[in-house]
């Protein structure tokens, strides 16, 4: 009968940040047009984009191999798997220990990888564009994660999303400059990761600076929907691990009764709003730096993350 | 302390096995094409994942392997030894508390660049349109091969989805090593690995396939019953700017300019020098990159200035007369006959 449950609460929490997703984006570029004075498109715009893409007929450069129309699959699967082991509105989900952070990080590395392998797949030069800027930030972004990732386990001695949250709920810790330190890389790695601004501009196309959009630019029809739909659910991922490990208030524990699962749903949507609200007004603030600015930045975010792990170090109180 | 070092032994011997099988897949790959081909230089080829599928598919099980990604077996023995680095504030000297987790950020920042480097490699060999008559005329490899790079790809994803198996066959190892091996693993519950302790962290490679496999399925039969399955051929959009020579794709050296810039700048001392020619002339435009090896310039050249430096003047002695001669073999001798005398 436990067994059950959780696998109903594990499904239901896939199908929550599936569903959730495309509504984040649309409430982050509602903020966005309000803050620019604009009306801006409905909140269920990104639902109606991805139906139509559904819908249509994928258009096919003639030189696609056969890799090409398996990778949307294989980064939405990725993705989502990565996202649904995020903890969001309860902890100790059912296939939590499946993955820890590490393996989360490097389960949309996968992802990341056939996506840079897609842009060289059709033979274009804007897909090649795309892809070696998709590795060069990567290549700075993924060291950075990883010492954030250092410094949070050695903080709560475990790299068990669940763990730490809980650690993190249970207020044993208080407030830290190492945990400061990997909370302000961790922002910086997530907008480089989203193909945020001031990295990578998600509204542009023909633009020389563009480095998500140029590797999609072969993808049509239920193929972009797809790769759109992960690109949401990446964003919804970073906003759940800043929201389970610095703000984990709410997150119903393991064997929580229904009310307390309602309030952890009530919360984890407020967390969503408020991470969409803050990312929107820090968007609406910067200028998108040219693409080789971006080691800087990632190189700041990487040193930070180092910084909080050597506190540890020489500190147990830092 | 015993435990950690049994976890960092583990994770090393496990990641040579892992090395010698997907980079042995990868050189047969290498093989394969070079065979079909006659090209050993990337530069050369492209498009080959239309002449050789099989080969293509292997290679890329190889090449996600050597990148560290899951599910396979390159990314568990790499987590494996992040665990173990997790472990290093227990050491009790100083040195290599520090040193150890900027191992750890040297480990990422390589496996990052394996990823970068096997997306170029597989991207501009298999991927895109051929370079050359030779890459457009490749034949698929021979069975045996084929047989033989199969057998690999398919141990690069047992050892990755079941790693356990293998944690558990080099236990012996550790044990006579460092005295301590790690938990048993094959009496983990749903085949998971939990190198200390379940709170602590624990990964199950199976697992995680299992569920890509599934999702990814759910989302292909979903979209194809519920939405559209059609499918239109036509030419590549590519922004509307129509390019008819292969040569207007991403080379392997254009494909590493970002990378090159980033790290190159320093390490190698990389400059990129454009040439325009002036208006009006119709000369083509020249692009050199100009690298050089720093440990080349500060550690080899000084020796080789040197020795240079030393045969150039002792090249004197060559052209000496026959008395000359004479006359150094004599002081020769007297020197050895007074050093022997004045030694004790």
């Amino acid at each position: 009968m436990a067994l059950i449950r959780d696998f109903a609460l594990q499904s239901a929490e896939m199908l929550l940040v599936l569903l959730l997703s495309p509504l984040l984006i649309g409430f982050v570029r509602k903020v966005k047009a309000r803050l620019l004075r604009r009306k801006g498109p409905p909140l269920v715009q990104p639902y109606h984009d991805l139906l139509r893409l559904m819908h249509k007929d994928v258009v096919l450069a003639e030189r696609a191999s056969w890799l090409f129309r398996v990778i949307p699959y294989i980064i939405f699967a990725g993705t989502w798997v990565a996202a649904s082991l995020v903890p969001t509105f309860r902890s100790g989900l059912l296939f939590s220990w499946s993955a820890d952070l590490i393996a989360i990080i490097a389960l949309l590395g996968s992802a990341r990888f056939f996506l840079a392998l897609a842009g060289l797949d059709v033979g274009t030069s804007f897909g090649g564009i795309g892809s070696s800027r998709e590795v060069m930030i990567a290549s700075l972004a993924e060291p950075a994660m990883l010492m954030i990732v250092f410094t949070l386990a050695l903080v709560a001695g475990s790299t068990q999303l669940s763990t730490m949250a809980a650690f993190m709920a249970s207020g044993e810790e208080g407030l830290r400059v190492s945990l400061g330190l990997a909370l302000l890389a961790l922002i910086m790695v997530a907008i480089a990761e989203n193909a945020r601004i001031p990295i990578d501009n998600p509204a542009t196309h023909l633009e020389l600076t563009m480095v998500h959009e140029a590797m999609v630019l072969e993808y049509s029809g239920r193929h972009l929907a797809l790769i759109d739909l992960s690109s949401e659910l990446k964003l919804l991922l970073y906003v759940s691990v800043i929201g389970c490990l610095f703000a984990p208030w709410g997150i119903a524990g393991p064997d929580a009764s229904p009310r307390a699962i309602a309030i952890g749903l009530a919360a984890y949507v407020a967390k969503l709003a408020v991470g969409g609200f803050l990312l929107a007004v820090f968007e609406t603030g910067i200028a998108k730096m040219r693409v080789f600015r971006a080691p800087a930045f990632l190189g700041a975010a990487l040193m930070l993350g180092l910084l909080g792990t050597l506190l540890l170090f020489v500190s147990r109180s830092l | 302390m015993p435990l950690a070092a049994a976890l960092a032994l583990t994770a090393g011997l496990f990641h040579v096995f892992n090395h010698s099988v997907f980079k042995s897949l990868l050189f047969f790959g290498a093989g394969a094409v070079l065979n079909s081909t006659g090209e050993r230089d990337m530069e050369h080829l492209g498009g080959l994942i239309h002449r050789m599928p099989q080969t293509a598919f292997v290679f890329l099980i190889g090449c996600v392997a050597i990148s560290a990604l899951p599910p396979l077996n390159g990314f568990v023995s790499e987590w494996l030894t992040f665990q173990a680095i997790l472990l290093s504030p227990q050491l009790p000297s100083w040195g290599l508390k520090f040193l150890v987790p900027a191992v750890g950020a040297l480990l990422a920042l390589s496996a990052a660049l394996a990823a970068a480097c096997f997306v170029k490699a597989f991207g501009v060999s298999f991927l895109g349109r051929p370079r050359t008559p030779a890459a457009a005329q490749a034949k698929e490899t021979d069975a045996n091969s084929l047989a033989a790079m199969y057998f690999l790809a398919a141990l690069c994803l047992v050892a990755g989805i079941l790693p356990g198996l293998f944690i558990d066959a080099l236990a012996p190892v550790t044990k006579s090593l460092v005295g301590v091996s790690m938990p048993y693993q094959a009496g983990v519950e749903w085949l998971s690995i939990v190198p200390i302790a379940e709170s602590r962290s624990s990964y199950n490679g199976l697992l995680v396939f299992v569920f890509v496999l599934i999702s990814g399925s759910i989302a292909a039969l979903a979209i194809h019953r519920l939405a559209s399955n059609g499918l239109r051929r036509a030419p590549a959009w590519d922004c509307g700017y129509p390019d008819a020579s292969p040569a207007t794709q991403y080379t392997a050296s254009s494909f590493a300019q970002p990378i090159r810039r980033v790290y190159g700048a320093t390490v190698f001392r990389a400059r990129e020098i454009g040439e325009m020619p002036p208006p009006g002339s119709t000369a083509p435009a020249r692009f050199h990159v100009d690298l050089r090896d720093l440990v080349w310039d500060f550690a080899y050249a000084p020796i080789a200035i040197g020795i240079a430096f030393a045969t150039e003047r002792l090249d004197v002695l060559q052209f000496l007369t026959i008395r000359s001669y004479l006359a150094l073999v004599f002081t020769a001798l007297v020197l050895l006959l007074l050093v022997l005398a004045i030694w004790p």
